[in-house]
């Protein structure tokens, strides 16, 4: 894989020698990868050819649901349920363990949310997402209803009993990836159209404050602010301009991951949660990495 | 009378854009600002229609009230609904992504004509559709079975066109009005009249009008227009950096400029004839103000009754405002 190495320390985080393999390919605009520890395998969205794919080692790309309502980002639960930012279909939803797709959240005060974009489950069970605005104007994954109702475009966090919705972030301009550090004290949110990421405290009760600046992207290549992910150093990795920038837990820029194509997200997984998958919009990369990454789906998961 | 022209909006942040009498109100597109507003005349006030448009340009209704914006920021049609809410008709020809529309009419069979040129700002979001190898007029139809719409279909017009900036159709119907060419381009902008067969298909067009060209010195050529009470195209023209000037045109169908108006304003972009008796002008200008001219012509009053009843549930949704 192709690094571009800001600081010694990256060194320590990817190897040059590892090969950047592309695992899956065809899709229009893929998103929302999430490592499915309990099966082995990845889950991902196509946003425009509007499908949730599965993808097994050995076995490869199966379709698991279509039409998905244009889904976005996804993560599973500590029950291992796959969740779902909804994008065009205005939700967030679950899929529970009989198949079944159960909406979670579509309103805030009887309003239509926006489109839910990426979305975190943090320890206590509390979902957090990003609502920014897209399915509104992004040609090719538009919603059926593509008046925008609400002011702002938040960073929602729904309680871990699913009754108490609260917009916890309302000043982005277009809140993409989310992701909390290690311990949980921090949240991270990036934001798309200001090129930026932005960190804040986050208390026992989930609330959060004392948003700052923490990052600005920079850089001439194709790629911008959206899918984000931490290590177990509590390394931020960002998508961004020319792939994925890999910044220290003080803002510092450490190095970059270098990306033959827009990337939109990521996602850790197998047994050790070394590998890094990646999704850029017409292909799947998987790359093993040094240091392994936050599991996800719950206890059990390594 | 002599004529008046007065400004009774703006200047908002941008152009304004597509504007159109809903019976009630002069509607207008706030590009700039991404919202549509309302000039009410018995009242003069402005009154926020839509938020949140993504660069709505050109605005239509048609005959059963329905109100379509082309949204030049997402590459496509979209309808307004009564209820506030607003959906996409079709974006795909051929299963190509056309480009940016940006002016349309509705005929009276519910279809939208639409202008699909270039742009030079780009749609939100990635770019992951690559523009269409031409730029034409394109229809938009849908049929009904067992009550229920049929998504809407798209199919080109015209095959001859480079740059589609606005579309207006004669009172039959029979005849496609273009104004075609990119303002101050290399080639000189005109007005073209395209006959229609009964199938809505276009023949060989007749050259109506031609704009003066020259390095530097290009007429801006028309960016928006509407017809009078005789069927005679009223198009707002021109700029104040070469040719004639900013100018509201009056073209027979024939093509004989019958007469024009100077404008106090620069790049008049679009009009339509309004007001109780749709006897005042209202035109939109690239310095993003609307303005009304009395004692010039009378607008074609040809309102459809079955407007009445989506106009007031329009209006109500827009003070419920969601």
């Amino acid at each position: 894989m192709d690094i571009e190495v800001r600081h010694p320390a990256m060194h320590e985080i990817a190897d040059i020698e590892a090969p950047l393999v592309q695992i899956a390919r065809g899709t229009t605009f893929a998103e929302g990868p999430v490592w499915d520890h309990r099966n082995g395998r990845l889950y991902f969205t196509d946003i425009i050819e509007d499908t949730i794919w599965q993808w097994t080692p050995g076995i490869g790309m199966e379709t698991v649901i279509h039409p998905s309502g244009h889904a976005d980002g996804m993560t599973i639960d500590h029950q291992g349920r796959l969740v779902v930012a909804g994008w065009a279909s205005r939700s967030v939803w679950r899929r529970e363990h009989d198949g079944s797709l159960l909406p979670l959240v579509t309103h805030y005060h009887g309003t239509k949310i926006n489109t839910p974009n990426d979305i975190v489950v943090h320890s206590s069970g509390a979902i957090y997402w990003t609502d920014g605005d897209g399915a509104f104007y992004i040609p090719g994954m538009e919603s059926e209803d593509l008046q925008r109702y609400l002011d702002f475009n938040a960073v929602f966090r729904l309680s871990p009993d699913g009754l108490h919705l609260t917009p916890v972030i309302t000043d982005f301009v277009f809140p993409n990836g989310l992701v909390f550090s290690p311990d949980e004290k921090r949240l991270y949110v990036n934001d798309t159209r200001q090129s930026l990421v932005r960190v804040f405290d986050v208390d026992r009760n989930g609330d959060v404050s004392n948003g700052r600046t923490f990052y600005e992207l920079q850089g001439l290549e194709v790629g911008h602010a959206d899918g984000m992910k931490v290590d177990q150093r509590g390394n931020l990795y960002c998508t961004g301009p020319a792939g994925i920038h890999v910044i220290s837990p003080d803002g510092n820029l450490l190095g970059r991951l270098k990306i033959p194509a827009e990337c939109t997200n990521m996602a850790w997984g197998d047994e050790d949660w070394k590998t890094l998958f990646i999704t850029t919009h017409h292909a799947i990369y998987r790359v093993r990495l040094k240091i392994p990454g936050i599991p996800v789906g719950g206890n059990n998961a390594g | 009378m002599q004529v008046e022209i007065k400004q009774v909006a703006g200047p908002i942040n941008g152009s304004t854009g597509g504007v159109v009498w809903d019976g009630e109100r002069v509607l207008f597109s706030a590009v700039g600002e991404s919202r549509i507003l309302g000039f009410d005349p018995a009242s003069g006030q402005i009154s926020e229609v839509r938020r949140f448009t993504n660069r709505v340009n050109g605005i239509a209704i048609g005959p059963n009230g329905e109100f379509y914006g082309a949204q030049e920021g997402s590459r496509r049609v979209i309808e307004f609904v009564a209820d506030g809410s607003s959906r996409p008709t079709q974006s795909r020809i051929n299963g190509a992504f056309h480009n940016f529309p940006t002016d349309l009419v509705v005929d009276n069979l519910g279809r939208i004509w639409f202008a699909d040129p270039y742009n030079a700002v780009r749609a939100t979001g990635p770019q992951i559709f690559p523009p269409l190898n031409h730029a034409s007029v394109i229809r938009a139809s849908r049929e009904k079975a067992y009550g229920i719409f049929l998504p809407w279909h798209l199919k080109r017009v015209t095959f001859d066109t480079i740059a589609p900036r606005a579309v207006l159709l004669s009172p039959d119907e029979r005849t496609l009005y273009v104004a075609e060419g990119d303002p101050g381009g290399s080639d000189r902008c005109e007005l073209r009249a395209y006959p229609l067969d009964g199938n809505g298909d276009a023949g060989e067009f007749r050259l109506l009008h031609k704009f003066s060209g020259g390095k530097r010195r290009a007429d801006r050529g028309i960016s928006g227009m509407t017809l009078d009470s005789s069927g005679n195209i009223v198009a707002c023209a021109g700029w104040r950096m070469s040719g004639p000037g900013p100018l509201i045109y009056v073209f027979a169908p024939s093509g004989r400029v019958i007469e024009t108006l100077e404008l106090p304003a620069d790049m008049p972009m679009r009009c339509a004839f309004g007001g109780p008796n749709v006897e005042d002008l209202f035109v939109t200008t690239a310095g993003g103000q609307l303005l009304r001219i009395k004692n010039f012509r009378v607008g074609s009053n040809v309102r459809r009754k079955s407007d009445e009843t989506s106009r007031s549930s329009r209006v109500e949704a827009s003070q419920r405002s969601a």
